[in-house]
């Protein structure tokens, strides 16, 4: 009954950040100086009439609450609308970005998680070591580096001196079938080795002091006592009790896969939702921002549901209180 | 155990194998195709003709679409196309046009004068924005047969000597869409298009990039170039690395650091095109609204002479574009070489921040209070301009940030205000800016640039609201002269009349910069003249007239040298065994 109810309460909560993030994306867009089709009046010689025919057609001459209601509507339904700047259906660019950015940022977050909870591991149990402190420095080096700089020197060196990748993109254009898959992967190397590099620091170093505050527990002590193998008593003892802040990092970042990674989307030119978000805030697309927005948030409002309902199955107590 | 690790050895090693000719990822079908690669740096939004406005749909849409005639590679006159020639009544009320024999659609349904009658008249019922000001007098068109075009208008017309840049689309397509609303006319995707010009769009991943096949029932002489791969880039020190790597043939759209970098690059070659938009700082006369409240003392052409001297445009042209732009003088860009009129430098006016002083001290312009800024002797305000300067336009911020620099000199404040596009519309609407920097572009031919200043347009195009009834008249003057030459002469006179009022002031023409490997790709046609645009951005002659070098290697993507993937992969493999080892102790100890 309390595992019932402690997951009812969680997914309620979690049903209200939605409704909330879905009102306050629709009003923060609104509150941008400037108007979505009037900005196109230029590049376009929209007149004054064709904006104003355009508005209505757009529906954005409507009230705001009226607009509100009918966004609300819309959603419910899954109709995102189209894009004001290209005509195109938002779910079809949303749809066209999703997989590069889940295979960059998912791959990117599963790489440095597994190596950054492994050296974090390593470096808390043979703390001082010469591994922990070189790992502990690059681990810090890597964290505090700006990933777009970071980019920018792994593109220099292996695209642009060693000639070992692409540049950038996704793909070649006439690549096909097992080939493109193998193009593909070419192209992902440099970005997503970007990616681990500047996310792997924050696993390494979590896990690495969380473990260490657990290595001086009373009960590694009685393992130890007990007569178990220092393995035995890391992977057993030790390091379960010590994975719940790294597991609550690691969920948050997965919660973050859909939102992108705008700056090393942008230094690699990788086709994802953070560059198609970047595009919209510039051209006052709605319909767009509001979609990837809501999408965003939605995948980390479920994130942290996931978190929630995994700490009440890792830890009694959290779902006792 | 043994062999597991050897099966996964193996396995391994010969994945990562084939890796590097994935690389290069060419099917054996397209080995002999001559692929032209291009790195562009904004993405193609779309790719129909009646909703282009950025730059790479330009691009394309031209390289797929005939006009009835073309802008010639020169000066962009007029040129035969579909249409051999238009020739007009002596009214000029009346124009007839004769079509090729035998033109056909990449579908390969016949193209006739029908398909350019439903064209034009598409764009009138429609009211598509880009092309509209072409219709000003009321054509109707009639076909009396497949390869002739009449087109009778209310009033004489210089419409088809200007020419009309509207695309010919086929009837038989785009019927469907007649009576639709410009919503839905911007949102027809037109993939897979039926075109006539040698080139077709073929496949488009937004963000990624397009492909450009060529059309089989092209009209003219068939290109070299099989195939143009367009790649996006939307980091452009990335697109120069590929073009030096040989991942691209052209990257198209360099900013003046990198452009000055790669042209020293041997076998890369630079190309500054001739600018067609300008950078300009706009003064507001006021007139918007009820919020317009610019300073006063811009009335005064005393004030805004003083200004446009004590501005360093060549400072801007050096620091701001690195020297790839030329010093602003006119109001019709440097591309419209045919009707751009070239203030000479003895009449120009000069750069010469003592002798605005000087005019400044004359009318009474003088700082009453010491603080650094004049005051003006009829309102007693400070001569302290809020200009609002576009960050969507290259080199505006930048140009606005000397400009504080240089107007302080002479006891002028400014309080530049960097804004997007967006916010500027809102300022431009309510007239709340003493002056603007931001951007203007045009046409080949000037009458639609010569429109926007025009009085009529405060509150519409004339975001300063200048007004200039002797420009005015200049204005309808030239466009109904029909004679070119004369107009010319019109055309000239309204510029150097814009020049010495100064509406605005004319910062700088700056290049689009473009950059291709000489080693790969030679024959190409610019337009307008030799520094102009490599790809289709006018004409599509460039494409039909580019070819491979001869004996060059194509363009392909690099890959990791084979030795290294296969000690990576061995690496891999050892570590996962080593850990699997490890695990697999741990749990029997346990």
């Amino acid at each position: 009954m309390g595992s019932q109810h402690y997951l009812a309460r969680k997914i309620a909560y979690a049903f209200g950040t939605l409704l909330f993030v879905l009102t306050f994306n629709f009003f923060l867009f609104r509150v941008l100086p400037g108007d979505p089709v009037g900005i196109l009046a230029r590049s376009e010689r929209l007149t004054a009439a064709d904006v104003a025919a355009l508005r209505a057609q757009y529906g954005l001459d409507q009230p705001i609450p009226r607009q509100y209601v009918t966004y609300l509507q819309n959603t419910v339904q899954g109709r995102f609308g189209e894009s004001l700047r290209s005509g195109a259906q938002v779910s079809t660019l949303i749809g066209g970005r999703v997989w590069p950015t889940v295979l960059l940022v998912g791959l990117g977050t599963i790489l440095s998680t597994i190596v950054g909870v492994a050296v974090g591991i390593r470096g808390a149990w043979t703390r001082g070591s010469r591994f922990d402190r070189n790992t502990l420095y690059g681990a810090l080096v890597f964290y505090a580096m700006p990933e777009g700089w970071l980019g920018m020197l792994l593109l220099i060196l292996f695209a642009g001196t060693l000639h070992w990748f692409p540049a950038g993109g996704y793909a070649s254009a006439d690549s096909v079938g097992f080939h493109r898959i193998l193009d593909i992967a070419n192209h992902l190397v440099l970005p997503c080795l970007t990616l681990t590099l500047g996310y792997v620091g924050s696993y390494s170093i979590i896990m690495r002091s969380s473990l260490l505050e657990v290595m001086n527990e009373d009960f590694v002590l009685t393992a130890r006592a007990k007569g178990a193998s220092d393995q035995v008593v890391r992977r057993h003892h030790a390091v379960p009790n010590a994975i719940l802040p790294t597991a609550t990092l690691i969920f948050l970042s997965f919660g973050y896969v859909l939102g992108g990674a705008i700056i090393i989307e942008t230094v690699f030119s990788w086709p994802g939702i953070g560059l198609l978000t970047y595009d919209a805030i510039r051209q006052l697309d709605y319909p767009v921002i509001q979609a990837v927005f809501l999408l965003s948030s939605a995948t980390v409002i479920l994130a942290n549901l996931l978190t929630d309902i995994t700490y009440g199955y890792l830890d009694p107590r959290v779902r006792a209180s | 155990m043994r062999r597991w690790i050897g099966t996964t050895l193996a396995t391994t090693v010969l994945a990562m194998l084939a890796i590097t000719p994935g690389a290069h990822a060419q099917s054996a079908s397209q080995v002999a195709d001559v692929v032209l690669r291009v790195g562009e740096v904004s993405d193609l939004i779309t790719a129909n003709p009646f909703a282009v406005s950025a730059g790479s749909d330009w691009t394309v849409v031209t390289a797929q679409y005939d006009m009835l005639l073309k802008f010639n590679d020169t000066d962009l006159s007029p040129a035969p196309s579909l249409a051999t020639g238009c020739t007009p009544s002596s009214d000029h009320m009346t124009w007839t046009c004769t079509l090729r024999k035998g033109l056909k659609w990449s579908d390969g349904a016949p193209l006739t004068s029908a398909d350019v009658a439903f064209s034009y008249r598409f764009v009138i019922d429609h009211k598509i924005p880009q092309y509209r000001s072409y219709f000003t007098s009321n054509p109707v068109f009639e076909t009396p047969n497949d390869t002739t075009l009449i087109w009778k208008a209310d009033a004489p017309t210089f419409a088809l000597d200007m020419p009309p840049w509207v695309y010919i689309v086929p009837e038989h397509v785009w019927s469907k869409y007649n009576g639709d609303d410009l919503k839905t006319i911007k949102a027809v995707p037109n993939v897979p298009s039926v075109v006539s010009g040698p080139f077709q769009l073929t496949s488009w991943k937004r963000g990624q990039g397009w492909t450009m096949e060529r059309n089989p029932n092209f009209w003219g002489s068939a290109p070299t170039v099989d195939r143009i791969e367009f790649s996006l880039y939307t980091n452009q020190e990335a697109m120069v690395q590929a073009l030096k790597n040989g991942e691209i043939d052209v990257a198209d759209g360099l900013t003046p650091g990198l452009f000055k970098t790669v042209e020293k690059t041997p076998n890369i070659v630079g190309q500054q095109v001739v600018s067609d938009w300008w950078l300009n700082l706009a003064f507001n006369f006021g007139g918007q609204g009820p919020n317009a409240d610019p300073l006063p003392a811009l009335h005064d052409l005393t004030v805004r002479t003083a200004i446009e001297m004590a501005i360093d445009k060549q400072a801007i042209v050096d620091k701001v574009y690195q020297g790839t732009a030329d010093a602003g003088d006119t109001i019709i860009r440097k591309a419209s070489t045919y009707w751009h009129l070239d203030i000479p430098a003895a009449e120009e006016i000069p750069y010469d921040p003592a002798g605005a002083n000087k005019l400044l001290d004359q009318a009474g312009y003088v700082d009453t209070n010491g603080d650094g800024v004049r005051e003006d002797p009829k309102t007693g305000d400070e001569l302290r301009l809020r200009i609002p300067a576009s960050q969507d336009t290259t080199g505006a911020v930048d140009a606005g940030q000397l400009i504080v620099g240089f107007l302080k000199d002479v006891g002028i404040a400014v309080d530049l205000q960097p804004v997007t596009d967006a916010k500027m519309n809102d300022f431009w609407a309510a007239g709340n800016f003493d002056a603007y920097i931001w951007y203007w572009s045009g046409d080949p031919d000037p009458n639609y640039q010569l429109f926007v200043f025009t009085s009529d347009q405060c509150g519409a195009w004339e975001d300063g609201c200048w007004k200039d009834p002797a420009f005015d008249a200049m204005y309808a003057k030239q466009s109904t002269t029909m004679d070119r030459q004369a107009r010319l002469s019109i055309v000239q006179q309204a510029q150097q009349e814009a020049y010495d009022q100064i509406p605005s002031v004319v910062l700088a023409y700056p290049s689009w910069l473009q950059a291709y490997r000489s080693d790969r790709f030679t024959g190409w046609t610019p337009a307008p003249g030799a520094d102009g645009y490599l790809l289709s951005t006018y004409n599509y002659d460039s494409l039909l007239s580019v070819h491979p070098v001869v004996g060059a290697a194509p363009s392909s993507s690099p890959s990791l040298p084979p030795v290294v993937w296969v000690a990576l992969s061995i690496l891999v493999v050892i570590l996962a065994i080593g850990a699997l080892r490890r695990r697999r102790t741990s749990d029997d100890e346990a």
